[in-house]
């Protein structure tokens, strides 16, 4: 890169961040040169969402250095940071829809006339100005952002972020929603941005997008700083591997298990816009993987079979069983559970106590006539708490109160009670401790020993690969590969996972 | 990426014409509607006298519902401002038969009136007490306290002066004069200062507005103190019309007020809303109300009307909104 | 969230032991100082009539304590006491029901009501508070249409029964509202159903992918509001023996500030019946206690406004600091 030679722009060194139960980032080191985009890769959960909130000063690292033009800075607040030049274009953009173009780019610091009044005709100028700076032609000023597709939204965040003079911009997954000519679009802006020395963090999943607008890529993993490249030196195999990483060690080994007959087969099953005619099968014994990349749909998947977005079209039969779950009380009639990828939001009643998680899903088999047995309910907490060996000082102590990986045992254990035929575990060992980790993993294979089908959803591939019986591979909704355990290598999954169109040549 | 195509909107430009295109043009439509309709069921509705009677009757409404329209649109409610009009007309009332000057008669209602929203905005703002909770509990301190300070006795004898109400501005009786002015200054400033924007952006999105500079705890305290100065201008042209201050609080006006904000166009969500269109909506409710007499319907099935008007608009509300959502919604 | 999400457990957590304590103490300490400045007011008769003027608000209290603690609010019960009242005087005078008939068809009327806030809440979701503001007007504004604000009296004497006469000594629906109390807080503490209501309001999500029906158990509270609004219009009209369109004018703020008084949150996922039973007795002993010291009635209510805002205040405070 002709820009190597300067100063970056923006460098972080060393940073730290834990939150309570989670280490969310750990001696990470990352910089920006004018005029380069930099490209954050890593699976959910591997830091960079925590990463750019440092940055944009959203948070405050437990350690390390941010350094703004090689000075040392610190950012307490967003306003901070963007003061240092600092933009941040977050997922769900931050617009007001009932407000003009203008106004949302102008917000908080519009042109004022005498008096502290808006001057509208300068704010509206400028803002022509700015559009016309990017050759943006098909945007008015004066347009009600409510009105606009998301691309044209986009672009207005764009513009509020230049409208700081901002140095350096986070773009935070800047194509997760936009069409291919919105992507053409948003790349000749990058460049044209670049081309005035703008810095550019850029996230996204998407490889074959990195290797057309990337200068260089950063990848993390676990929180932690895996390696650097510049995307000219590197193709997409290494990436994949860098990102799902090897960590064999980790994992509890994978016992066998007598496979029986087909507990879920699914035939065609759609649910617009996520899920796109999806059959599978899972047998008895059986653990099969679910592997892809974030967004392909796979937990979206997971919640057409567990009712909470029923299918629009397809068949589920359950042991042969054509049945029709459209809410997740069927599911778990047919025998289902489902331990969700957010424990915080969806697995658990953090305000509750240990107790009360543990039989909130099988308060139906704990109960008479609606009235519960608080004794066969404290017994069944309590053995869940000696099988699953979920460390609390009693089964009455708060569920909100307790690590992540103990956290994760309880719902996975309230599920437990109810001896499903089928289990879905949808990242069910993220952002836990490797302890814990492995005691999942026994638990999973003690499961299938008995007869459970798994259906494991996993952006680690090590434990996709580690654990399945069968791995399939999910992309833009799809069922798009299968693989036996011998045949499942992390090459092979990996390059399902990114898809047809090889961005390895397009690399070289 | 093949996402749900996205029907272009056939007015890009935003302009004064789309943002008329929507809820105020269609409650203008309704008021010159219902009238013609009802004049010929029966014509003496549109009498001078009878329409100046509406208008007349209910500027205050239009202007309570201007300061409504500000605390809903940033996230917020008030069921206390019919109490607090109350308390401030016999306030005012009581001052000028007590023989203070008229001008301190009017202005005293004023100020109360914004320092008894602001502590309500400040509690909601900063001690983050839900809306509700803090005017419901306020609305009965003032109702109780009202009664019980005055035990519901008239205020009679009002000097001639105070009836600030019976005066004209440049040939417009005072009432729809200051109910125009108010809601002209007020649209301009919703529209064209920070502040005013700042309330749209609160309500919309108070997190995004956080990042952006707007600080939603202050610009909450503010729309409450605001809704205090238009519910002391609302007394004002509310008081000096009678001649006889019943030291009361009007029943059922706080839903009233609710229903005018609402019904014109304001999302009860937050975020949306003009205040030109709550004076409209003030102002076809208190039509409609009057009609009923003219084609011979019992006035008591306005307040059912008034409630299935006010559930008819927030259901539209949440219905359109929920798909526009679904529309821009990322695959 | 909370710490003190009370679910009903065996060990009852800390706070929630703290805070119904301190509520009996300065209970009983109110009755102590009441009692002792005007001597009317610690009699069994005196008591006992409270018990009587505290039932209909009481009544509604119970399943508006299941609606806080789901994170909801009904502010429309007041309108449908009076559009049952309405209904039962107007079903009975003008439709000729025989008055069993007309007292089931107002229940029947206030369950209704109920079940609509409660589906249009969950389909179309509405937030409760401005569902129930839409339907305050709308159920007011029929009680006034239909009964054309015409009152209905001369009930037969039997129906004051209810409202008037006792039993063993005791008002009968004092009795009725104990039995009440009784299943109200064992089905809180007890069932899956009391489960749930904590379970949505501490974490509504998570209550869905626990499979728990949401939307039926909200539903299905709206409507018991409903029906209890219905069920004390019909012991408020048998009590004062007319009915009248107005009638439970401003009840949802008693009941609102008896649960919230009893330790209810108002951010949802914690409190009791017997709390709401506490916040109750203390709202009406206020009102009785400050009529006897010569207040006036207006003057209660600003009393239970301020305690409103003040629980309010005192509860979400302790939730703060115990993040």
């Amino acid at each position: 890169m002709s820009a190597a030679a300067t100063v970056p722009l923006l460098e972080v060194k060393g940073l730290e961040k834990s939150f309570p139960g989670v280490r969310a980032l750990s001696g990470v080191s990352f910089d920006v040169r004018p005029g380069e985009v930099h490209a954050l890769l890593g699976e959910n959960g591997a830091g960079k969402s925590t990463l750019i909130k440092i940055v944009s000063g959203v948070y405050q690292p437990d350690a390390g250095e941010i350094l703004i033009d090689g000075r040392a800075m610190r950012f307490a607040a967003p306003e901070d940071a963007r003061r240092a030049g600092v933009a941040t274009i977050y997922q769900e953009l931050l617009l007001f829809p009932e407000l003009t173009v203008a106004e949302n780019i102008f917000l908080g610091h519009a042109p004022r006339a005498s008096g502290g009044r808006i001057d509208w005709r300068a704010m509206t100028a400028k803002a022509e100005a700015l559009l016309a700076s990017l050759d943006i032609d098909d945007l008015a000023a004066d347009q009600v952002v409510g009105s606009l597709s998301v691309g044209h939204r986009q672009r207005v965040e764009i513009l509020r972020a230049l409208s700081h003079d901002a140095r350096i911009l986070i773009m935070d997954e800047p194509t997760a929603a936009l069409t291919e000519a919105d992507v053409t679009r948003l790349f000749a802006i990058v460049r044209r941005l670049k081309e005035r020395g703008v810095g550019i963090v850029y996230i996204s999943h998407r490889l074959d997008e990195l290797f057309q607008i990337a200068d260089r890529v950063t990848v993390l993993r676990d929180g932690a700083w895996v390696g650097a490249r510049d995307m000219a030196d590197t193709n997409a195999a290494e990436l994949v591997q860098m990102m799902v990483g090897r960590r064999i060690d980790n994992l509890f080994p994978k016992i066998a298990a007598p496979i029986g007959a087909p507990v879920l087969q699914a035939r065609g099953l759609v649910r617009n816009p996520t899920t796109r005619d999806v059959s599978l099968e899972v047998r008895a014994g059986e653990i099969v993987g679910l592997a892809g990349l974030v967004g392909s749909g796979r937990s979206e998947l997971a919640q057409v079979l567990f009712g909470i977005t029923p299918a629009e079209r397809g068949e589920i039969r359950l042991d042969g069983q054509a049945v029709r779950i459209d809410s997740p009380e069927r599911a778990r009639a047919g025998g289902i559970a489902y331990v969700p990828e957010d424990r915080g939001a969806q697995g658990l009643v953090r305000a509750m106590s240990v107790l009360h998680n543990f039989s909130l899903a099988a308060l139906g088999g704990l109960s008479r006539l609606g009235f519960i047995d608080r004794a066969a309910e404290r017994r069944m907490a309590e053995a869940g708490v000696l099988r699953f060996g979920v460390k609390t000082s009693s089964v009455d102590e708060l569920a909100g109160r307790l690590s992540g990986g103990n956290q994760q045992k309880i719902v996975l254990g309230k599920w437990l009670a109810n001896n499903p035929k089928l289990l879905i575990l949808d990242e069910p060992t993220r952002g836990i401790d490797v302890g814990a980790k492995a005691e999942i993993h026994r638990l999973m294979c003690e499961l299938a020993g008995e007869g459970v089908a798994i259906l494991m959803i996993s952006s680690e591939l090590p434990e996709v690969l580690g654990m399945s019986d069968r791995v399939l591979v999910m992309r833009e909704g799809r069922l798009v590969a299968e693989f036996d355990r011998a045949h499942a290598t992390s090459q092979a999954v990996g390059a399902a996972m990114m898809g047809g169109d090889d961005p390895m040549e397009r690399a070289a | 990426m093949s996402a749900i195509p996205v029907p272009r909107l056939a007015l890009p430009r935003a302009g004064i014409f789309r943002r008329f295109a929507s809820q105020e043009a269609l409650l203008a439509l309704a008021v010159i509607g219902l009238a013609i309709a009802v004049g010929f069921v029966n014509p003496r509705f549109l009498a001078y006298r009878n329409l100046a009677d509406i208008l007349l009757g209910n500027a205050y409404i239009a202007i309570a519902a201007i300061g409504m329209s500000m605390v809903i649109i940033s996230g917020n409610i008030d069921i206390s401002v019919g109490a607090l009009i109350g308390v401030l007309a016999t306030v005012s009332g009581s001052l000028a038969v007590a023989g203070a000057p008229t001008l301190v008669a009017w202005i005293v209602p004023v100020v109360l009136g914004v320092l008894v929203m602001a502590a309500q905005g400040a509690v909601v703002a900063y001690l983050r007490i839900p809306a509700i909770v803090v005017t419901l509990g306020m609305m009965s301190i003032l109702k109780g306290g009202l009664i019980s300070v005055t035990g519901g006795k008239w205020i009679t004898d009002l000097p001639q002066g105070f009836h600030l109400a019976d005066l004209n501005l440049l040939g417009v009786p005072m009432p729809v004069a200051i109910m125009v002015v108010a809601t002209a200054l007020a649209a301009l400033w919703m529209r064209y200062s920070a502040s005013g924007r700042a309330i749209y952006a609160t309500g919309g999105n108070a997190e995004a507005a956080r990042l952006c500079g707007v600080n939603p705890q202050r610009t909450v305290v503010m729309v409450f103190a605001l809704h205090g100065f238009f519910a002391g201008i609302a007394t004002l042209v509310y008081a000096t019309q009678l001649r006889v201050i019943q030291s009361t609080t009007p029943p059922g006006l706080e839903l009233t007020v609710i229903t005018a904000a609402v019904v014109g166009g304001v999302s009860i969500l937050g975020g949306v809303g003009t205040v030109v269109g709550a004076t409209l909506a003030a102002i076809l409710i208190a039509e409609i109300t009057s009609a009923l007499v003219f084609v011979n319907i019992s006035p008591y099935w306005t307040d059912s009307l008034r409630g299935g008007l006010i559930l008819a608009t927030v259901i539209a509300d949440i219905v359109r909104r929920r798909r526009r959502a679904s529309r821009g919604r990322r695959i | 969230m909370s710490v003190f999400a009370a679910s009903p457990g065996r060990r009852v957590p800390k706070w929630l032991a703290r805070h119904e304590t301190l509520l009996a103490i300065i209970l009983v300490a109110a009755l102590a100082g009441l009692g002792a400045f005007n001597n009317r007011f610690l009699t069994v008769d005196n008591l006992l009539n409270q018990g009587r003027l505290m039932t209909e608000i009481g009544l509604i209290a119970l399943p508006m304590t299941f609606v806080i603690i789901t994170g909801g609010i009904d502010l429309s019960v007041g309108a449908i006491v009076g559009l049952s009242a309405v209904m039962l005087g107007y079903s009975w005078k003008t439709f000729g029901f025989p008055l069993p008939l007309a007292i089931a068809f107002a229940l029947a009327v206030g369950g209704l009501a109920g079940f609509v806030n409660g589906f249009v809440i969950t389909r179309v979701k509405v937030p409760p508070l401005i569902m129930t503001i839409a339907t305050l007007a709308l159920y007011r504004g029929l009680a006034e249409g239909v009964s054309q604000a015409r009152s209905v009296r001369g009930y037969p004497e039997w129906f004051y029964g209810l409202g008037q006469g006792e039993w063993l000594g005791v008002p009968t629906q004092l009795l009725l509202l104990v039995v009440l109390i009784v299943i109200a807080g064992v089905a809180l503490d007890r069932t899956t159903f009391g489960r749930t209501l904590y379970a949505i309001g501490s974490n509504e999500t998570a209550a869905r992918f626990s499979a728990l029906d949401v939307d039926r158990t909200k539903v299905v509270i709206y409507t018991l509001s409903g029906l209890a609004s219905g069920l004390a219009a019909v012991v408020l009209v048998s009590r004062v023996t007319t009915t009248r369109m107005d009638m439970g004018m401003g009840y949802e703020l008693d009941v609102i500030a008896a649960v919230v008084l009893g330790g209810t949150s108002i951010f949802g996922g914690a409190g009791t019946i017997w709390g709401t039973v506490i916040g109750l007795v203390m709202i009406q002993l206020l009102k009785n206690g400050l009529a006897l010291t010569g207040v006036k009635g207006d003057a209660t209510i600003v009393v239970i406004g301020v305690a409103l805002i003040m629980s309010t205040l005192i509860a979400s405070s302790l939730q703060r600091r115990r993040e």
